[in-house]
């Protein structure tokens, strides 16, 4: 399957990327235009694929129905910028010579990023067993990057334009402001650098990941069992995230794909049952306004948030 | 009349030494994207078995003796050393970022591009101790050699240039623009070659200070040349227009044109006269005839890149079942 999918970004590196490359003179970033191509085929068909599951599912067992549902096509904005367009590519452009200098200057001063496979040898010959243990690693440092995100107050600023959202859908999972999407970028760099993180080198298994974050912001009544609600998060465990009365540091359920590190420290919650989610202490503009309104508040409020103080937590 | 049993013999195995010979053996293919070597049977043309390796390898290059072909994998900060026979793996070394590299044609210089890092590592070949690195801007992409190992020729991709730097003195020579994206870089008749990507020609560089002399108009985004084992035609990959070119090495005219579709990248000769072709974006390798222009196509892995062909090897059989 995977081998299609990456004919198809081979297809659209050799038959459009290349002749505008060639057309601007900018030949010099062709390694970089493929690797946004593989990115942007690869999130095409995440969004395919968790459409074709999660509107079914949407559909068979909602948690809520709507009769005005413009508030999610803001969001489906979000997916479609996130995983396909302006923002892989934006990253990749961005990223790829901040990231070349800084491994630069480190690796001349002695520092090569360890790897798993370094440490571990037989895992050289264990790909997928690799991946699997850099993923709950990324997972660990993506439930931290979250938590941080609500303690601050400036954070929470851009964050909660995430949380605005009273119709929640799986289409949710990328609604966020750009500088959150900036921060995280930057917080799994830094990780990346620490352990030496393999950037494209198992998409199927990217694909399936991202798959189940956005399950998890799905309106579909659906829970994985006592026991599997400890081993994955689901809709319910992730929708108490977003509820009500967990909006800021109030808050539970920070884990993205696995609840392990919310059981770990302390912050999970199996108890709440669907909740009504949405954050009643953000402005409307957050919750029902066009993108670009979203964005703008979001902005406002982080710069207000930031010029009050530095670390100071909301309550 | 009866021909005698040794006379028979003696013309059986000259009928034989005239015939092209087979291409059977092993062939390398490095899987850029994909970061694995495919290791394919020359004969068959299928792929036996595949080598799994850390980040991002790109190229190799056979150690002097003969006895390693040395892959780098540039994210993966590591040198591989195989058997090119058995591709067993014999060691791993740390190197920083190696994309290009390529043995000076005495043995004594092994010169390791860094495109991401914008150096160039010059490193005792026996040794592989470092002799110098001269950071360079920027992306030194592919590189060649004066036949007298005096100095080596580095394409600086990122900024429209080459660099010549002096091997015996460990100084820059001179730096000089070429062309916009140069890339593929090749030695030839007192000459240094050029592909430059970001135009349809190949620059003819004056060794001596870096002023293009020449352009030869081969195909858009010209990337990269090799020169046949009998040094009569250089090939020319053009990855824009989806080309492969010949030259007369005697005079560079253009020869033919071959519609090698993919993004073609580097070229290995077999002994049978056939080249085999990376085609980056088509997960593909070309078996190209150039008698003909036909090719038969190997299914490898993603971003096929680099290629080593060896004529004798066979895969040891753990390597194999991989």
């Amino acid at each position: 399957m995977g081998d299609a999918f990456d004919l198809a970004a081979g297809w659209l590196q050799e038959h459009l990327l290349l002749p505008l490359l060639y057309l601007l003179g900018l030949m010099q970033w062709e390694d970089v235009s493929y690797g946004w191509a593989l990115f942007a085929v690869y999130g095409a068909v995440q969004v395919a694929i968790t459409f074709a599951v999660c509107m079914p599912l949407e559909r068979w067992r909602p948690v809520e129905r709507w009769p005005d549902t413009r508030a999610v096509t803001v969001d489906v904005l979000y997916t479609v910028i996130s995983r396909v367009g302006v923002l892989p590519l934006f990253t990749f452009v961005l990223f790829y010579h901040a990231q070349v200098a800084l491994n630069g200057f480190l690796a001349d001063h002695g520092f090569v990023p360890p790897t798993l496979e370094r440490l571990l040898p037989f895992l050289l010959d264990q790909p997928v067993l690799t991946f699997i243990i850099y993923a709950i690693i990324l997972d660990c440092a993506d439930y931290w990057r979250h938590r941080l995100s609500h303690m601050f107050r400036w954070w929470w600023a851009l964050h909660s334009l995430h949380h605005a959202q009273r119709q929640m859908t799986f289409w949710s999972d990328d609604r966020n402001h750009v500088l959150d999407d900036l921060i995280a970028a930057l917080w799994f760099g830094a990780i990346a650098l620490a352990i030496g993180v393999p950037p494209l080198q198992f998409p199927l298994l990217v694909l399936l990941l991202r798959f189940l974050e956005s399950l998890s912001h799905a309106n579909a009544r659906v829970w994985f069992g006592t026991a599997g609600e400890r081993l994955l998060i689901s809709p319910r465990f992730h929708r108490a995230h977003h509820g009500l009365l967990a909006a800021g540091q109030r808050s539970c359920n920070y884990g993205a794909v696995l609840p392990w590190w919310d059981m770990l420290f302390g912050t999970a919650d199996f108890g709440r049952d669907y909740v009504a989610t949405g954050d009643p202490t953000g402005e409307e503009a957050l919750a029902s306004g066009s993108y670009f309104a979203q964005q703008w508040a979001g902005l406002r409020r982080f710069a207000a948030a930031f010029a009050r103080a530095g670390r100071s937590p909301i309550g | 009349m009866q021909i005698p049993r040794a006379v028979g013999l003696a013309l059986w195995l000259l009928l034989l030494s005239a015939l092209p010979a087979a291409a059977s053996g092993l062939a390398f293919i490095i899987n850029s994207g994909g970061a694995s070597i495919s290791l394919v049977d020359m004969s068959s043309l299928k792929e036996m078995g595949r080598i799994p390796l850390l980040r991002e390898p790109h190229h190799c290059a056979l150690s002097p003796d003969g006895k390693s072909l040395l892959v780098g994998d540039t994210v993966g900060n590591e040198m591989l050393f195989f058997d090119p026979l058995t591709a067993a793996l014999q060691k791993r070394m740390p190197v920083p970022d190696p994309y290009q590299l390529g043995f000076s044609p005495n043995g004594k210089f092994l010169v390791v591009n860094g495109l991401a890092r914008n150096q160039v590592d010059v490193y005792n070949a026996a040794s592989m101790q470092l002799l110098k690195r001269f950071p360079i801007a920027s992306m030194p992409s592919h590189l060649d050699y004066a036949p007298d190992s005096s100095r080596v020729f580095v394409s600086l991709q990122g900024s429209d240039s080459m660099v010549a730097i002096d091997l015996n003195r460990l100084t820059v020579a001179w730096t000089a623009k070429v062309g916009k994206t140069p890339a593929g870089v090749l030695w030839h008749n007192g000459k240094v070659l050029v592909a430059d990507m970001g135009t349809d020609y190949v620059a003819v560089v004056d060794p001596a200070d870096g002023h293009v002399t020449e352009r030869i108009h081969t195909g858009k985004g010209a990337h990269n040349l090799f020169v046949s084992p009998d040094h009569k035609v250089i090939w020319v990959n053009n990855r824009v227009g989806g080309t492969t070119t010949s030259l007369d090495a005697s005079t560079l005219a253009p020869i033919r044109s071959y519609a090698i579709a993919g993004g073609p990248d580097d070229i290995a000769f077999a002994p049978d006269g056939k080249l085999w072709i990376t085609r980056r974006f088509a997960e593909k390798v070309a078996v190209l005839d150039p008698k003909t222009g036909e090719y038969e196509t190997v299914d490898v892995g993603r971003s096929p890149h680099g290629l080593f062909l060896s004529p004798k090897g066979i895969a040891a059989a753990s390597v194999a079942a991989r």
